[in-house]
């Protein structure tokens, strides 16, 4: 199994993909972290959220994840991919550890930047910073979510093969259908595995709308658990053609 | 629809087996059957009695390259080895070396989208070859080859032929077969015609085999063949040409008769004749 995490790993850092959309996540994070730490004065009580809070990773590893899985359709590496590792199951599972270690590194490395920038820009202002231990624990919640969503589109991808299906499926769930659960059904939007659980575990928004983080953390883990098993169904009974 | 239909072969070590059929036979769903990619409903495929995926490192002992080669378009060609060397645990030196043994040392760092056909067929050659494997599967890979690329596959396979591996090389190329395989194994709609050496294979045409005898005295040797009840027809380019006999026989009839030969050849059908009439396709 290490060999082809190894593999898998070594897929997600050759291909220009990663590094475009890891750029954009790192740079629109801190153009975000910046503009607020550079035009408005948080308080002591709001500087974490407000200022620390804008790591982007989470929605693009789960781009990124739906790419690497549907894309070793489009290209038809599925098949060198089998014939390295035939257990189709272990490909699977190495497939969904590699984008939950990238998204996790990906959002370390956000994290840090982020901070580096906010507290240099809030120092030069003489506005509060927040403690050492509320930043690692801020950049550990977003990690744990970047994370979560990595092994969720790989579980999204495993299900939908059609790689333009399944990226325009998530940004309609994200943006359309959980932000009108939330809104008109809390009890049933508090559910939702690309915005409302992610906040519930970063700890950000109105606590009677989302789960705490360890329930959300679990709800997510249901939410991967179920896609996963039913993408590994389908890849198991699936010939491979071409 | 049964694409494969009750076929069962051997290939052995050592040896090219050619694996030759026409489009849509079943070439192509064979193979993959026998690497795990596409499940028969009954019949096992197997590598010293185990199935691919049983294999303790199916990679290091199977080497294939099918006919739709894969690859990520924007990864480099050394980075896809490194993948499958790493994924198939196998030594990353052993990355040069196979882009080394298909001459691709110096494309190695450039995306595969920049590879020519002929380029991808041995990037995927190299793939095969990662895990220096005792068997070798190769689906119509002559396919994109230009002459010279035709000429290094042939050489590719007998040398790996000649290190004992057992190669199986599928193709509808009959002039590429006859020129590399050792075996033969020939299915046409899903059924296999014919296997076994080559020479037998074209050797069991109607009629028997076939051959060409030549002498000083041709009249001499007409009568010692008419002696020995052997049919023979004068050739258009010389000699005689005896059909439904071996040369053994011809050979034998002309020592009766005490005539020295000039010329005693086996006359094969071509691939092509053979290749038609075992697969009941037209010309």
């Amino acid at each position: 199994m290490r060999a082809l995490l190894a593999a898998e790993l070594i897929k997600v850092r050759t291909t220009r993909t990663f590094f475009a959309l890891a750029g954009v996540a790192i740079v629109t994070s801190l153009l975000l972290a910046g503009l607020v730490a550079s035009l408005t004065e948080p308080t002591e009580d709001s500087v974490l959220t407000d200022v620390f809070a804008s790591d982007t990773s989470s929605i693009f590893i789960l781009i990124l994840a739906i790419v690497g899985i549907t894309g070793e359709w489009r290209h038809r590496t599925i098949t060198s991919s089998l014939l390295a590792a035939p257990d189709r199951i272990r490909f699977l599972i190495a497939k969904t550890v590699a984008f939950a270690v990238a998204g996790a590194a990906l959002s370390i490395a956000i994290a840090v930047a982020i901070a580096v920038l906010g507290l240099t820009i809030l120092s030069a202002r003489g506005l509060p910073t927040p403690g050492a231990g509320d930043l690692l624990e801020l950049a550990a919640r977003n990690a744990a979510v970047a994370a979560l969503l990595g092994a969720f589109g790989v579980g999204v991808g495993a299900l939908v093969r059609n790689q333009p299906v399944a990226i325009v499926g998530v940004f309609v769930l994200a943006l359309i259908v959980e932000p009108l659960l939330i809104g008109l059904a809390p009890s049933v939007g508090r559910f939702g595995p690309i915005i409302a659980l992610p906040n519930g575990i970063v700890g950000v928004g109105d606590e009677e709308d989302f789960f705490a983080a360890v329930p959300a953390v679990l709800l997510m883990l249901a939410w991967i658990g179920v896609l996963f098993a039913a993408g590994a169904a389908l890849l198991r009974r699936r010939d491979l053609n071409s | 629809m049964r694409a494969v239909d009750d076929l069962s072969f051997t290939v052995d070590a050592g040896r090219v087996t050619g694996f030759l059929g026409p489009n849509g036979a079943g070439k192509s769903t064979t193979l993959r059957m026998l690497l795990g990619l596409v499940r028969p409903d009954t019949g096992d495929a197997t590598f010293e009695g185990r199935r691919y995926e049983d294999l303790p490192h199916p990679s290091g002992q199977v080497g294939a390259v099918l006919e739709e080669a894969s690859f990520h378009p924007g990864r480099t060609g050394r980075d896809h080895l490194r993948v499958l060397a790493t994924a198939g645990g196998h030594p990353q030196s052993r990355v040069a070396d196979v882009l080394e043994q298909v001459d691709l040392t110096p494309a190695g760092g450039r995306r595969v989208k920049g590879y020519s056909m002929g380029m991808r067929q041995r990037l995927a050659i190299a793939a095969a070859l990662l895990g220096d494997p005792e068997v070798l599967i190769l689906d119509e890979p002559a396919n994109g080859l230009d002459p010279p690329g035709i000429r290094w596959m042939r050489d590719l396979l007998r040398a790996q032929a000649a290190q004992g591996r057992a190669v199986l090389v599928s193709s509808h190329l009959l002039s590429e077969v006859s020129q590399s395989a050792d075996d033969l194994v020939v299915m046409s709609k899903g059924v296999l015609r014919a296997k076994g050496p080559l020479s037998q294979v074209l050797g069991a045409s109607e009629g028997g085999p076939v051959t060409r005898v030549r002498a000083a005295d041709e009249g001499a040797l007409s009568a010692a063949l008419r002696a020995a009840g052997i049919t023979a027809a004068p050739d258009p380019g010389g000699g005689l040409v005896a059909h439904g006999t071996g040369t053994a026989a011809v050979g034998e009839a002309a020592l009766r008769g005490g005539v020295a030969l000039t010329e005693l050849v086996a006359v094969s059908r071509s691939l092509e004749e053979a290749f038609l009439e075992l697969t009941g396709t037209d010309a």
